[in-house]
């Protein structure tokens, strides 16, 4: 028992940040039908961020008491700002000129962007992994047979309020609804006088907002950045986003947390070795048993 | 209008045959004698595969300026087998096979792992150029069917040798150090690499030999990131230590990290040569760890004392964990090379040449800073040595060293 929750703990820790990775993916794929395969370097770009915000902050010595919590939040908003511009910037100069172009284009030319990026932040970094400083005191608390640490609960905490705040912003605010009226139908939208470039940028904002938020959370979470590191997390993210049903928010979510724990209980269960088969497999059980996954529905004809 | 052409093409051929002739002749009019080398010099391994080179360069040098018989000089020509940040099997073949397509170069040093190593193998054999590695550690590149396999090309000859021991010598001594330690209830991980494996395997067997408790093996997938599953599981075992097969770039030092996330930071973390690097990741956290490297201690050998002198005047670094087995490798590859030159008459000798002159026994044994060297029949040291270290303060100590020749 005290195992079992110990191992569920960790797969809803990491299952946040596979959640909040795959999140990127099911927005821009709701609204552009693309699959951003570029979306995982972005959360590598924002771990790189806020990790270069943490040195630079260590190194002037203001990293303790007030100063602790003000620098975190420098670091995760950093991350969130810098990983956001970056997504936008890639949809500005990549994929808008290729919005009318077959669908096959755009794909591909997210393949190489990913390729650019990668190559780009190990120009920038290296290619050895940099280990992320340990800013969050981790001291393991007890609740009965739960046993779990405090870096673990903040970043499953920081998770969910993004997810939260993510939900509020496209059921309650007037972009978020021009974001869903141009996943809709995007002429329709620019009908009744929604700018559908300005949404699809915004959509491309908030995607690398929360991959700059996964960024920061996965870098504490694993203690390091890596140049590779997004297109692992990515892959495994994508995953997540398919099983939930790819273009639904809520299913996403869902997805992110079961392949989390999937990791987590096959590593327990079956060995460290199977857990990258397990979670594919169920990428494969999906797309060829239902291909809408968990929450998604069968797209209604377009007229 | 046709002679013209045709007595270009007629002078092109006349200055074109002795050249042809100056090719293929015995004794070429280079004075320069390669020395091959194939290592990771970028990426994870990055800061062990460049410390390796320079104890090669620093042998190299040491020769020039005492000066070569013949009037050669010795050149290093280093080649990177790193491919998206990690050593590469098909990109150290590759290399191979450049070094070998260049006349001058008359022995590799490289590369360093194991897995490379078992790419490279096959290649050298049928070249039949002198190969040896300061660090590929896995028992199949020397012994058995497996070593039999790689030297299928050329079966009757033998061109790979390592001045490092083996996974099997070093699991088994690793296995008694723990027993020392008094830890006896173990959990083995590797990275189910080449070198991982092997060594977790013979850890495994002879920690049980020996009268310790294996309470279970895992093996990690590559690219892992989070490795709280495992531990939470291995946590479940109460062990008293994890034994860990693999390197730092391939999980041991975010493994080590993160036992510190699931509440297992107090626990001992032991692993062979493949993790003396493993403060670069775990950062403090790396205290408390053991690792075994397969060579003497140098400060218990004068002539190592000397090499790291040396060594720290030349780079201005400390040695790195394999500096000094790089400078052993290449001082016996120079020393069958220039004795080579002399039984030639001065002049260049041939890769075979160099390969007959490798010291086969205790009468031509080759003095380096990791003691003197001669090779039994499958290419490894006759006299292994292995120490054990522990990671303190930030700082590699010296525990203890196990002579295995006896």
């Amino acid at each position: 028992m005290h195992e079992f929750l110990a191992q569920l703990a960790n797969g809803v820790e990491l299952g946040a940040i596979y959640a909040l990775i795959a999140l990127g993916y099911t927005l821009v794929y709701g609204i552009l039908e693309l699959i951003n395969f570029a979306h995982g370097d972005v959360y590598t770009f924002g771990s790189f961020v806020a990790l270069g915000i943490l040195v630079g902050l260590r190194a002037a010595g203001v990293l303790h008491g007030a100063g602790l919590i003000l620098g975190i939040a420098a670091a995760l908003i950093a991350a969130i700002l810098a990983s956001a511009l970056l997504n936008a910037g890639i949809e500005r100069l990549a994929y808008r000129r290729l919005r009318k172009a077959p669908r096959l284009a755009p794909l591909i030319t997210a393949i190489g962007v990913s390729f650019m990026l990668e190559n780009l932040i190990e120009l920038w970094q290296g290619s050895a992994p940099v280990p992320f400083p340990n800013v969050i005191p981790n001291p393991q608390l007890h609740f009965g047979a739960l046993e779990v640490g405090v870096q673990q609960i903040v970043v499953v905490a920081l998770a969910i309020a993004t997810m939260i705040a993510l939900h509020f912003f496209v059921q309650r605010s007037k972009l978020g609804k021009a974001m869903r009226a141009v996943a809709q139908d995007r002429d329709a939208a620019s009908l009744v006088g929604i700018n559908v470039d300005r949404t699809i940028a915004i959509t491309f904002l908030i995607a690398g907002a929360l991959a700059g938020v996964a960024g920061f959370v996965g870098g504490v979470s694993f203690g390091s950045a890596w140049f590779l590191n997004g297109f692992g997390a990515g892959l495994r993210a994508f995953t997540a986003a398919v099983l939930g049903g790819i273009g639904n928010i809520a299913g996403a979510m869902l997805g992110g947390f079961l392949i989390g724990m999937l990791e987590s209980f096959s590593t327990w269960l079956i060995g460290g070795q199977w857990s990258n088969v397990a979670v594919f497999s169920v990428l494969i059980l999906v797309l060829v048993f239902r291909p809408s996954g968990l929450l998604g529905e069968t797209l209604p004809e377009k007229v | 209008m046709r002679s013209p052409r045709i007595a270009a093409l007629a002078a092109i051929l006349l200055l074109a045959s002795p050249l042809a002739a100056c090719s293929s002749g015995p004794a070429p009019a280079s004075t320069t004698i390669g020395i091959g080398v194939d290592l990771p010099l970028s990426g994870a391994d990055a800061s062990v595969g460049t410390s390796t080179l320079d104890g090669i360069k620093l042998a190299v040098a040491r020769a020039n300026a005492k000066g070569v018989p013949g009037g050669f000089t010795f050149a290093v020509q280093a080649l990177d087998d790193t491919q998206q940040g990690v050593h590469n099997p098909q990109q150290g073949a590759s290399n191979v096979r450049t070094l070998i397509a260049d006349d001058s170069v008359l022995a590799i040093i490289g590369p360093y792992n194991s897995n490379v190593a078992a790419a490279e193998i096959p290649i050298t054999n049928q070249a039949g150029i002198v190969q040896i590695s300061p660090s590929a550690v896995s028992d199949g590149l020397t012994l058995g069917k497996d070593a039999a396999m790689l030297r299928r090309a050329n079966p009757g000859v033998n061109t790979f040798f390592r001045v490092c021991t083996t996974d099997s010598r070093q699991g088994s001594a690793a296995a008694r150090f723990a027993l020392d330690l008094k830890l006896k209830r173990v959990y083995i991980v590797d990275d189910n690499e080449t070198y991982g494996l092997d060594l977790a395997n013979v850890f495994a067997r002879d920690f049980t030999k020996l009268g310790g408790t294996v309470l279970g093996r895992d093996h990690i997938a590559p690219d892992t990131q989070d490795f709280k599953a495992l531990l939470l599981k291995i946590k479940g075992y109460k062990p008293d230590f994890i034994f860990f097969g693999g390197t730092t770039s391939t999980g041991g030092g975010l493994l080590r990290r993160q036992m510190f996330d699931v509440g297992m930071g107090k626990l001992a973390f032991m692993g062979g040569d493949g993790i003396p690097d493993i403060a670069e990741v775990a950062k403090k956290r790396a205290d408390g760890t053991y690792y075994t490297v397969a060579a003497p201690n140098a400060d218990l050998l004068p002539a190592a004392k000397r090499f790291v002198a040396a060594y720290k005047a030349k780079f201005g670094s400390d040695v790195g964990p394999y500096s000094a087995n790089a400078y052993a490798a290449t001082q016996v590859a120079i020393s069958a090379i220039e004795q080579a030159i002399e039984a030639n008459g001065k002049k260049m000798p041939t890769r075979a040449e160099v390969l007959a002159k490798i010291p086969r026994n205790a009468k031509n044994e080759v003095l380096t800073p990791i003691g003197p060297i001669s090779f039994d029949k499958n290419g490894d040291v006759r006299k292994p040595v292995i120490s054990l270290y522990a990671i303190r303060n930030g700082r590699s100590s010296f525990i203890e060293q196990l002579n295995l020749s006896e």
